[in-house]
């Protein structure tokens, strides 16, 4: 396993035995009563702590609502969520925000970083709304992590200036930086061409390998799941499948069953 | 019609409801104006004992047509404002028409023909109310005794030309507004780009050139003029047509001074990640922030040049009064409501300027939804991006209310060194005095059109949320 060899950082206040992220029984729908769309049904999750897992699904599987109700982005008609040991299925809007901004990180397919901020501003933006300056540790961990993706002479540069990948990469590092419990990556290889794709995955797996990161990664491309530890499997909102490590191949056929069945 | 295009119309409706308001100001304002001065006028001929009716009946038009132009360019400036704005929020519905065939200036043209229809339907709402207000006006002066009985001609056919002005500035601002449209490119359609490249930091160095040029200009004939002043109050004509350049100057150098400006009043909010975000997007559009703000910059420093001049004047003239009582007996009373009065008719350009930075805050915040959802996702309270937007409205008011009492507190100045500079008993050169009370309604004015300016922004702004924003 891995996460037995992964450095564990100081301030999480959880043993690495224990799941970093927990679901239960969380469902959830829209609407009134007269046009209900259930996106969730009853799902149970439990992330290990410094895993890359991969959540995957047809279009309308609840996926990204699943991963949306997991990072306090939105709330569950029912059940309950659980974030490093404590719960937060009934935390305000304040104390989510708070919660995001201290111990989740975030990586979307689009739209990532600030277009009036630099790449360093964007990176350090977590801080930055906290009203703190990195400490000297932070500070190192912020240098290596722009040095290992290559963002060192980029740090002067707005978005608009960077190609897709280096966005991406910034995004990365931001998500990053604080050295959240979890980092949600919502399809980042969605606007990437096929290379660059595989780097910035590269990128993710060796965060999770290397520096023990949690990762959870909302995908529907079976490339991008095969660089995962863990895959994960929704359809109509519930779990139908659950493996470790698999090929891109092993994983698109389970889509096609999936895809035929529904 | 279909429910799809009822839809369409209410949404393009809300959409211009800030110009059609802005319209409707502007030709109520001149419908007013106008027929405020027929009224007066009428009643100072039948009752011309003096025989300074014609004086009146040549100076009253005069001021009325200037006290217009001012209204109607503030107007015209916020509604250029307001459909490029407007533009910039359409640009991937337009960009999908190109991409079917259409092409860019029939686009525009259909543009310019929404403006045609605010400007008519603005206009001539503004008429209306202009017309029933002054007559309601003159009928309440009439009863209460204040003006004689007499059969005022209230609809006079000359109130058509403030309506058709505005009309056709109200138009022409949708063609210089849509200018943007022919720059959308079929391409925008198809890429998933929230803000793929800025706006251009824009206008050309001649541009530049020119608006530095207008200003030093200006300063070296205001120079000029408090010089001759000295000795001959004729030099205040000189000052004046220095006063007009200098500042036309500034405004069409706008969008490289106003930058700067806002830049330096950020700095005063702080270095918090929602004051340098706000002071960020205050400075996104240097073109767009300029004319928001450049309307709101005009109204604070006229104010502050007419009151500036006044106290300047009455600060002279007390001077020579003290040495020649006996010349200048009731000056001072006259000169206190002759700046009431254009104060009044000032502070109305400023309301339709506000109407427009009003206007560009909203759409702007409409526009960057994405954005927000995006700060609320990564940690932003409601509370600090509430905080920003108040903040960007701040800046906005800030800058131009400090550039306009500054530029008006020189220009007053000018004038009244120059018109005054060489009377009986003056003191020659004397220090611009910047009456505290002006300072106090500028601030108060400054703050109240902050909040209101940030009002609705402000709640559609955190009424973003991640998962709606980052999904659409």
């Amino acid at each position: 396993m891995t996460t037995a060899t992964a450095p564990v950082p100081a301030h999480r206040h959880v043993s690495a035995a224990q799941p970093i992220a927990e679901a239960l029984n969380l469902s959830k729908s829209y609407g009134s009563d007269s046009a209900t769309v259930t996106a969730l049904r009853g799902v149970t999750l439990r992330l290990e702590a410094g895993a890359f897992t991969a959540i995957m699904g047809p279009s309308g599987s609840g996926k990204s609502t699943l991963m949306h109700i997991m990072a306090g982005l939105d709330t569950a008609t029912s059940g309950t969520i659980a974030l490093g040991g404590r719960d937060i299925t009934r935390l305000g809007d304040t104390d989510l925000t708070l919660l995001r901004r201290r111990r989740i990180g975030f990586v979307f397919q689009s739209f990532n970083l600030v277009p009036t901020l630099d790449v360093e501003q964007n990176i350090l933006l977590p801080f930055d709304l906290d009203g703190r300056r990195p400490n000297a540790a932070e500070r190192a961990h912020l240098l290596a992590l722009v040095d290992s993706l290559g963002l060192t002479d980029r740090l002067r540069h707005r978005p608009h200036e960077l190609s897709g990948g280096q966005q991406q990469r910034v995004a990365i590092a931001r998500a990053l930086v604080t050295r959240p419990d979890l980092v949600f990556a919502d399809e980042p290889t969605g606007n990437l061409d096929s290379r660059t794709g595989r780097d910035v995955l590269t990128l993710l797996a060796s965060a999770s390998r290397d520096r023990g990161q949690s990762i959870a990664m909302v995908t529907h491309d079976p490339i991008a799941a095969s660089f995962a530890d863990r895959v994960v499997f929704l359809a109509d909102g519930r779990i139908v499948d659950d493996r470790g490590r698999c090929t891109p191949q092993e994983i698109s056929h389970l889509m096609l069953n999936l895809e035929a069945a529904a | 019609m279909s429910a799809g295009a009822v839809t369409g119309m209410r949404a393009a409706l809300g959409e211009h409801a800030p110009s059609i308001l802005v319209a409707a100001l502007s030709s109520a304002f001149g419908v007013s104006l106008l027929s405020t001065v027929g009224v007066l006028t009428t009643a100072i001929r039948a009752d011309d004992v003096t025989g300074a009716s014609a004086t009146v009946a040549f100076i009253l038009p005069i001021a009325a047509v200037i006290f217009l132009t001012i209204a109607v360019y503030v107007g015209a400036v916020v509604t250029a404002n307001s459909f490029s704005t407007i533009i910039a929020g359409r640009t991937r519905a337009i960009a999908l028409r190109r991409l079917l065939g259409s092409d860019a200036r029939t686009e525009r043209r259909a543009v310019t023909r929404e403006g045609l229809l605010v400007g008519v339907a603005g206009s001539l709402l503004g008429a209306l109310g202009g017309t029933v207000l002054t007559t309601l006006l003159a009928a309440t002066c009439v009863t209460l005794g204040i003006l004689p009985d007499l059969p005022y001609a209230l609809a006079e056919p000359v109130l058509l030309v403030p309506t058709v002005v505005v009309v056709l500035t109200t138009w022409l601002a949708s063609w210089i507004g849509s200018r943007r449209v022919l720059a959308v490119t079929p391409m925008q359609a198809l890429g998933a780009s929230g803000e793929a490249n800025q706006e251009e930091a824009a206008g050309g160095l001649a541009r530049s050139v020119a608006a530095l040029a207008l200003f030093l200009g200006g300063d070296a004939l205001l120079a000029a003029g408090v010089f001759i002043g000295l000795s001959d109050p004729q030099g205040v004509l000189v000052a004046l047509v220095g006063g007009v350049v200098s500042f036309l100057g500034v405004i069409v150098g706008a969008n490289r001074v106003m930058p700067v400006i806002l830049n330096l009043v950020g700095r005063l909010f702080g270095r918090g990640p929602t004051a340098r975000l706000a002071a960020a997007n205050a400075v996104r559009h240097p073109e767009r922030t300029a004319r928001s703000t450049v309307g709101l910059l005009i109204g604070v420093t006229l104010i502050t040049t007419f009151v500036v001049a006044t106290a300047g004047f009455q600060q002279m003239i007390r001077a020579a009064q003290a040495a020649e009582p006996e010349v200048y007996a009731g000056v001072d009373r006259m000169l206190t409501t002759t700046v009431a009065v254009f104060s009044v008719l000032m502070g109305y350009s400023a309301l339709i300027a506000a109407v427009g930075l009003v206007n560009t805050l909203s759409l702007s915040v409409l526009q960057r939804i994405r954005e927000l959802g995006l700060l609320r996702a990564l940690g932003f309270t409601r509370g600090q991006v509430r905080g920003m937007i108040v903040a960007e409205s701040a800046q906005l008011t800030v800058s131009a209310v400090v550039l306009g009492l500054a530029l008006g507190t020189f220009y007053g100045w000018a004038g009244a060194q120059s018109l005054l500079g060489g009377i009986a008993g003056s003191p020659g050169l004397v220090v611009p005095t910047v009456p505290l009370a002006l300072c106090v309604a500028v601030a108060v004015a400054a703050a109240l059109l902050t909040l209101v300016a940030s009002l609705a922004p402000a709640r559609r702004a955190t009424r973003a949320t991640p998962v709606g924003a980052l999904s659409a």
